[in-house]
């Protein structure tokens, strides 16, 4: 019941943030310290999946050297925010030090920054028009 | 990239004619109000070469011996760390604290010339700032025009706090994240020191703690955590042990005592408030909660025991032991207010003093009897500063601590050294005067076997009248006699805070 909920709400999310037509959006990554392990990047759709988590698609990407892109298809045009991180050792988690502190690279779309903690979907949020789109992430 | 006032400056004068002209006569007068207030008190206030920048290639010069000689059994390598970098792109930062770290050696060899070298530590931090020109991350106490955002607390990691060596290796030390390791012969730096998975990142504060037997202990805050991280180093330089401990409130701890049983700390009652930016700002005076001490057992580190003091704030601790009965005897700089770290070294970037922010610290002893009972004595006959003990009794029942010293009416730093005997109360002082800032002493022991106090103090300080940095050798025993040796520099380096002494 919690799963069909979550998902008709993602759904209608995801439709409120499209406009007309269809997107594409390739992302590249630059500033990558180590070779190896995966990317897991998260597409978000709106402010409130943000905040809770819930991505609209979402990838594992091979890292293989200190740069790669990857794209997401069939995308309604619309507003969006990302999330990444470099799962370094591919435990598909986020490795964090005693105190709770992310020690895996970690970045947001526009290369936005938290303070004490994530960014903000505000400083996060980037628009996909529909046709091709492109968005560069520096994980230095 | 914009042209920065300076650089113009630096393109005229190479244009010719510039030569002798000022800033402002090319109505280029400083946009940001802190340092163009920085600049008006440079221009007639030696105390503000101690808060001005340091050359970002480092510095490298031969002393001169001013009078008197090494004495023969010390040498070694005085190594300090300070901030020494504090504005860049026309921008001055807003608190002391803030400037990046550089890491001097001072060589002391008898029969040779005294040298001093420094370098900045290479911080991913400096790194980053050196390559765009401008100041990218917030610190401590500022927020810099258009920073970023922070990914983890080693991005905005100054190491400008202290030093020590640790297996071989020099480490830049910083309260609120890793240590950053150096060659200690070349001061090139290494990068963050790493203890083990789960460990990058974490704070390792810049006051560990070396048993006579070599163990180190270290300690970081979580303020907004209530909680410590605790290192227990072996003296091999391996990793014994780091854990986190909760329910120490989030006051902000600088330093700490160990005896030989426990771990001892002080929480002043400048107290975790909520996040804000400039990092500082989290921190709100609280003195209607006590000044809670917490000591942690060695072995056992869920066993404590605790005290509530009336409130206070302290950055420094001499020395603390503990007797059969459990009772802890600990020496600190304390203050009734936070009023400096807050204020005062705020008001160090404009070049200002005020006497209501200056720091106010003096020496107190005080006793923590079993059952939460307790009782302090205050030495009331001068303000007092970067206490320290002959190293060789940390953790053990010792009678001297040895600080800088200034009196009630006397503003921008400390002009005396202060033997203080805690068991007569008896102190040996030597007054510098008027032009000379005196810095952190050093005890160095005269030998391995001898007595408490038996040894030589060093210090640097920075001699306003000569516009230099100096430093001062004393025969620990007696301060009153004044230095047995001086040395200078051809410039004056900005104030440091902590050093540590490396025997060659």
């Amino acid at each position: 019941m919690i799963t069909i909920s979550t998902l008709v709400l993602a759904a209608a999310t995801a439709l409120t943030a499209a406009q007309d037509g269809e997107a594409e959006l390739t992302v590249s990554v630059t500033g990558i310290q180590q070779a190896g392990g995966q990317l897991v990047v998260g597409l978000f759709a709106s402010s409130e999946d943000w905040e809770a988590g819930r991505s609209a698609a979402g990838q594992f990407v091979p890292v293989d050297g200190d740069s790669v892109s990857f794209t997401f298809d069939e995308l309604p045009a619309g507003t969006y925010g990302i999330k990444l991180y470099h799962d370094v050792d591919g435990d598909g988690e986020m490795d964090t030090n005693l105190m709770g502190i992310p020690t895996e690279p970690f970045a947001f779309s526009n290369n936005a920054r938290g303070r004490f903690g994530p960014a903000s979907w505000d400083d996060a949020v980037f628009t996909i028009e529909p046709g091709s789109n492109a968005h560069a992430l520096d994980l230095r | 990239m914009q042209t920065s006032r300076r650089e113009m400056l630096s393109m005229l004068a190479a244009a010719g004619g510039a030569a002798g002209l000022s800033g402002p006569a090319f109505g280029l007068l400083s946009t940001d109000p802190v340092l163009a207030a920085f600049e008006a008190a440079a221009a007639n206030d030696p105390w503000t070469l101690g808060m001005a920048d340091a050359p970002a290639e480092g510095r490298d010069a031969v002393a001169e011996r001013l009078h008197g000689r090494l004495p023969s059994g010390l040498s070694g390598v005085l190594h300090r760390n300070g901030p020494a970098r504090f504005t860049r792109n026309d921008w001055r930062y807003r608190h002391w604290f803030d400037g990046d770290g550089m890491v001097h050696a001072w060589r002391l060899t008898p029969g040779e010339p005294v040298t001093h070298q420094a370098r900045f530590v290479e911080t991913r931090k400096w790194l980053a700032e050196e390559d765009a020109g401008r100041f990218l991350m917030p610190t401590f106490g500022s927020v810099p025009p258009d920073s970023q955002g922070m990914r983890g607390p080693d991005y905005m990691n100054a190491a400008n706090t202290s030093v020590m060596m640790i297996d071989g290796a020099l480490m830049a030390l910083w309260e609120g994240g890793s240590a950053w390791e150096l060659d200690p012969d070349t001061l090139e730096s290494r990068g963050a020191k790493i203890w083990g998975e789960g460990l990058a990142g974490l704070p390792f504060s810049a006051h560990p703690k070396v048993d006579p037997d070599g163990t180190i202990w270290n300690f970081g805050q979580a303020p907004m955590q209530d909680a410590l991280v605790l290192w227990h180093i072996g003296a091999d330089g391996q990793l014994r042990r780091a854990d986190m401990v909760g329910d120490v409130p989030g006051g902000m701890i600088h330093d700490f005592a160990v005896t030989d049983r426990s771990l001892v700390f002080l929480v002043g009652n400048l107290m975790w408030d909520r996040a804000r930016l400039p990092y500082l700002d989290s921190f709100a005076w609280d003195d209607s909660r006590a000044m809670r001490v917490v000591a942690i057992d060695k072995a056992d580190w869920s066993q404590r025991r605790v005290w509530d003091l009336p409130p206070g704030f302290l950055f420094h601790i001499g020395g603390a032991w503990e007797e059969a009965d459990g009772t802890i005897r600990v020496d600190a700089a304390l203050s009734d207010n936070a009023r400096f770290a807050t204020e005062g070294a705020r008001d160090a970037m404009r070049g200002h003093v005020r006497p209501e922010t200056d720091s106010t610290s003096r020496m107190r002893l005080i006793t923590l009897r079993p059952g939460g009972r307790f009782e302090q004595a205050e030495f009331a006959d001068s303000y007092a500063e970067f206490p320290q003990i002959d190293p060789r009794f940390t953790g053990l029942e010792r009678r001297f601590t040895w600080h800088v010293g200034w009196s009630d009416n006397q503003l921008r730093g400390a002009s005396q050294l202060v033997r203080r005997d805690l068991a007569s109360g008896e102190t040996r002082r030597f007054d510098f005067g008027d032009d000379i800032v005196v810095e952190e002493p050093l005890f160095i022991p005269a030998s391995d076997r001898a007595q408490e106090g038996a040894g030589w103090l060093v210090h640097t300080a920075l001699n306003k009248r000569a516009r230099a940095s100096e430093l001062h050798v004393f025969d620990a025993r007696r301060v009153d006699d004044g230095p047995v040796g001086s040395w200078r520099l051809p410039y004056a380096n900005p104030y440091g805070f902590h050093g540590c002494w490396r025997s060659l």
